[in-house]
């Protein structure tokens, strides 16, 4: 089989071959910030201070959780996520 | 970091927090997946954490998490 | 062991990392080789074959002409393009490396003054570049001119329009949504571009009518929307077929227009056939619908019969041609059943619009 995994770039290569991350927020302040435990002990915790301190600052948070933290999140889950929430903190890996 | 690394490619900002040790993991996954996924790491251990010190530790990163999600 | 210098520079070549300008791009062991090249946005939405250095090396064997050579300006950023990168995205619409020297050319007709390829881009109408081949190499390179010539199913006509949309979109930075403006686009905008039937063709072809030999090989461009239909199957006349044909032609584009966009008109050889039988030449059927597309334009000043849309009241009581002398591009091409016709519309002429630009086809 042909390896594919070199490639000549096509473009005019004004940006990096390399992804970038997806453009940042200017401000937070009536965003909604989706909190997502990875669902190992302990997280809950975590996730629940950080959900207080969100709230102080007048930032929105909803609160997902994952099935296992052995797997990626499910297809719906992740959908959801992407429809109601402006970014995502996932937590806590240990 | 799969859940973050679809987040991103659906536009939409997203950091990971994890503990110290998994930052090697870490990178061998950013490497793989192409993508310099925002990540915060906080000190190990956690399992033996009391809840006082496990909110600590959120106020300890909390502005630095933040900052991964703006410009 | 003998030490041959040639044989040295061969290797040298052979294994030069050097051998392509093009940046490598190495991909991450967990990224699917398909998946990262829509995430790159680097396909029109379709997959594209993997641009690997094996491949485009091979696809460089399609044209004598250095790979380093600047070929065109791409708009809209009018990025300096090589062949090799013209290469790079040839390889990724598909095409074989005989069909390189056709988009060399085609991207030769269209980005240049005249054709105005940015112009095309960044209007909301639907239009899009289309191309038409004539000479020997349609045939070499085993280009469609008959059934479905419009359509899909010839990996010639499908991939050479392609890789010319391709460069617009990789090199020339020109997408959908960023300086590509078009309302509606249409389905040829993923690449368009045809042969024309020479060997049944009673005319001249569109590269002859415009100062070509039949022995060139030549592509022409040609600002459009897509094509549509016209049924006429009961002309047993040419006036009668001239005259039905005119009466669609004088829609183009809009009813209410004259003379600013120009169209083709692709015959198929039935119709065809009805104008040999006749003996009439191009020419002649040329002056004919010409004199069949006279509008009086006081059934178009705006407000006339109930439309708003219209020429303005300072054009009253004159008859103008629908198109422009030389306007109508007529083609010959499709299948053998059918008394049908198709009409392409145009899109804005002139220094401000897009001129029907033709290139020679070098190897």
């Amino acid at each position: 089989m042909t390896d594919e995994r070199i490639l000549l770039d096509p473009t005019a290569e004004l940006i990096p071959a390399t992804r970038t991350l997806s453009k940042r927020h200017r401000s937070l302040s009536d965003k909604t910030i989706g909190l997502l435990n990875i669902s190992k002990p302990r997280g809950e915790i975590f996730l629940d201070r950080l959900e207080q301190k969100l709230t102080e600052k007048g930032i929105q948070v909803l609160r997902y959780s994952k099935p296992t933290f052995t797997k990626p999140a499910p297809i719906d889950l992740r959908n959801e996520i992407a429809t109601k929430c402006d970014a995502v903190i996932e937590a806590l890996a240990d | 970091m799969h859940d973050i690394d679809d987040m991103e490619k659906r536009g939409i900002p997203s950091v990971m927090v994890a503990s110290a040790p998994f930052e090697e993991a870490a990178q061998t996954q950013v490497d793989a997946l192409g993508l310099d996924i925002s990540r915060i790491f906080v000190p190990h251990p956690i399992q033996d954490r009391t809840d006082e010190e496990m909110r600590e530790m959120v106020d300890l990163v909390f502005d630095e998490l933040l900052d991964t999600l703006i410009e | 062991m003998t030490v041959d210098p040639g044989w040295i520079d061969q290797l040298k070549s052979k294994f030069d990392k050097e051998e392509f300008r093009s940046r490598q791009v190495e991909l991450p062991t967990q990224e699917d080789t398909h998946e990262a090249m829509f995430e790159r946005s680097w396909t029109d939405g379709l997959p594209v074959v993997p641009p690997t250095p094996q491949r485009v090396r091979r696809m460089l064997e399609g044209t004598s002409r250095d790979a380093d050579e600047i070929v065109v300006l791409v708009p809209p950023n009018l990025v300096e393009c090589t062949v090799e990168k013209i290469a790079v995205n040839a390889v990724m619409a598909g095409c074989k490396p005989e069909f390189l020297p056709v988009v060399i050319a085609a991207l030769e007709a269209i980005c240049t003054e005249e054709f105005n390829m940015h112009g095309v881009l960044a209007t909301t109408m639907s239009v899009g570049p289309i191309f038409v081949v004539n000479g020997p190499i349609a045939d070499e390179i085993g280009m469609n001119s008959e059934i479905n010539v419009l359509g899909h199913g010839n990996r010639a006509n499908s991939t050479i329009g392609r890789a010319v949309q391709l460069v617009i979109l990789n090199v020339g930075g020109g997408g959908p949504g960023g300086v590509d403006r078009s309302t509606f686009g249409h389905m040829g905008k993923q690449g368009f571009c045809f042969s024309e039937n020479e060997v049944s063709s009673p005319w001249p072809s569109v590269a002859e009518t415009r100062g070509f030999e039949p022995s060139q090989n030549v592509v022409t461009a040609f600002t459009g929307e897509g094509p549509r239909l016209v049924v006429d199957q009961k002309s047993r006349t040419p006036e009668s077929l001239t005259l039905n044909l005119a009466a669609h032609l004088i829609s183009t584009v809009s009813s209410r227009m004259v003379a600013g966009m120009d169209a083709m008109l692709v015959l198929s050889p039935e119709h065809s056939s009805r104008y040999e039988e006749a003996g009439w030449s191009k020419e002649r059927f040329l002056e004919e619908i010409t004199s069949m597309m006279m509008v009086d334009t006081d059934s178009i000043i705006a407000g006339a019969g109930g439309i708003e849309e219209g020429l303005p009241e300072a054009f009253r009581g004159v008859q103008l041609p629908k198109f422009r002398p030389n306007g109508l591009i007529i083609a010959q091409a499709g299948g053998p059943a059918g008394l049908f016709s198709a009409i392409i519309g145009g899109w804005l002429n002139g220094p401000t619009g897009s001129e029907p630009t033709s290139k020679e086809i070098l190897f």
